[in-house]
């Protein structure tokens, strides 16, 4: 790399590059509409609906197979370089989700709300924390271990990870560990909002504030109630998860505190200084896009701009999350160890059972909002 | 050998972290001027759909007529479910949809009573060029 200069640089990224956009872009053009209009188990999108497969875990799926089948466990020296801008786009990505928030948007939904929620993500935060350590995790994992249990699964680990020098096989232990539980507490929920008669607003409360994933927010509401509608629990329960992702900055940033405030023990050096030569300077510019998006300046909610800029978010998050699966190592993850798994489900089912307890007992049966 | 392994690990072709963090910062400013100048000097016309399902009322434009940034543009009936003690109450609103842009009124695609799904166009306008359709 050294002896390049810039243009040799940049021919060296183009081959891998390449694929990675090539791969996004038949998965976008051809695969996701072909599984959108594919009938299973005689519903139409069955895979898409079911088990949620859209081109963003395709595209890890994609780029994982890439490594350890098609590579065989390793990225080949002509897509190297290419697959080395993963990162880049990543945070780019992570840049332009700033522009999803408003802060307009957070005061629509209520203070109590925005209250308990927040309790429920920085309780967890601190749990998984407490937790990691007692257990000797290493320190990225449990940032991204508990931005993933606090806030909402995939997005958040993915938006943490750079901040906390997470390698693509922690990420993908956290995302691995927090989807096997939601897929589990999918099941069980509407059996236990059945069991206890709770109403739309407290099983969309409790499912919106206790299960990890967005997706599988959205599934466990409608097996409660498949109405979707305003007043159901899919309504209900999309709103609570709303605010939870807008969490996920504040989360980024305390989190990235929390990891380099140790280093900076560690090296002996002051928080000021390792703040200054080291923060994640790219969470700034999440919060720049979130201003513009707050002052109109991206243009209107519902206006062709803002959904053309959504489409180039799209696709930047794309091509870096098809260069993350491919930095998945299988042979890592197999060596890693079931602490990530312990303290994953630890603090998930405390979070669900206490989630449950406070609705039932603090949140009313009918909608403040 | 060893500081081969950890180059292969790595995933930026940047020096350090913090020149990939002004990198993506660049490259996201970069990407929203393209976005706001395609929008608002580039793009010659753009087509205002359906917001969701639902039925035509009125169309408050005229073929050739211009339009002001807040400006009504069609109404639009759509169905409003309401879950409600264990029932759906289902009632029919009238959304009044504006313009995000100032400009001409091309073309107005749907009429009337026509029942539309998201996205199907209604009408299709020249926007002013140096604002955001």
């Amino acid at each position: 790399m050294e002896d390049k200069g810039v243009f040799g640089k940049i021919i060296a990224i183009l081959p891998g590059l390449a694929l990675m956009v090539g791969t996004l872009w038949v998965l976008r053009t051809w695969v996701e509409p072909w599984m959108a209009n594919t009938v299973l188990f005689g519903q139409k999108g069955w895979l898409v609906k079911v088990l949620s497969l859209n081109y963003i875990l395709l595209a890890i799926i994609v780029g994982m197979l890439y490594r350890n089948l098609l590579f065989g466990g390793k990225i080949p020296a002509w897509a190297e370089e290419g697959f080395r801008t993963t990162r880049l786009f990543i945070k780019a990505g992570v840049i332009m989700l700033g522009s999803l928030y408003t802060i307009q948007s957070l005061a629509k939904v209520g203070g109590i709300a925005i209250l308990l929620i927040m309790t429920f993500v920085f309780g967890t935060i601190f749990f998984v924390m407490f937790l990691g350590r007692l257990m000797g995790m290493d320190r990225s994992l449990i940032g991204v271990m508990a931005a993933a249990c606090g806030v909402c699964g995939v997005s958040a680990a993915v938006a943490t990870s750079p901040a906390v020098k997470a390698k693509p096989s922690d990420v993908a232990l956290v995302i691995a560990t927090i989807l096997g539980f939601g897929i589990m507490t999918m099941f069980v929920s509407p059996f236990v909002g059945k069991a206890l008669q709770m109403s739309d607003y407290q099983f969309g409360a409790w499912v919106g504030t206790g299960i990890l994933n967005s997706g599988q927010v959205l599934a466990t509401c409608l097996a409660f109630n498949p109405t979707i509608a305003p007043g159901t629990a899919v309504a209900y329960g999309e709103i609570w998860n709303v605010v939870r992702v807008i969490s996920i900055p504040f989360v980024v940033f305390f989190i990235t505190m929390w990891f380099w405030r140790a280093e900076a023990q560690a090296e002996h050096l002051s928080l000021a200084g390792i703040l200054k030569d080291k923060f994640p300077i790219f969470v700034i510019g999440f919060f720049g896009m979130t201003f513009l998006s707050s002052v109109g300046a991206i243009g209107a909610e519902g206006s062709n701009t803002l959904h053309l800029m959504r489409d180039v978010m799209s696709w930047i998050f794309g091509i870096g999350l098809v260069g993350q699966g491919a930095y998945i190592d299988i042979r890592e993850i197999k060596t890693a160890g079931g602490k990530p798994l312990k303290v994953g489900l630890a603090a998930g089912c405390l979070k669900y059972v206490v989630a449950l307890l406070v609705v039932m007992f603090f949140v009313s049966k009918e909608s403040s909002f | 050998m060893a500081g081969e392994v950890k180059k292969s690990g790595k995933m930026t072709v940047f020096r350090t972290d913090r020149h990939e963090d002004v990198a993506a910062m660049v490259l996201v400013g970069c990407l929203v001027v393209i976005v706001l100048c395609y929008m608002a000097f580039i793009v010659p016309t753009v087509t205002v759909g359906a917001p969701m399902d639902g039925k035509l009322v009125a169309v408050a434009v005229t073929e050739s007529g211009m339009v002001k940034k807040g400006e009504p543009l069609y109404s639009f009936e759509v169905k409003e479910k309401k879950w409600s003690q264990g029932k759906v109450e289902e009632k029919l609103v009238v959304r009044e949809i504006k313009s995000a842009a100032g400009g001409k009124v091309l073309k107005i695609v749907a009429k009337p009573g026509d029942e539309l799904k998201k996205g199907k166009p209604i009408v299709v306008l020249e926007h002013e060029k140096g604002t955001l359709p």
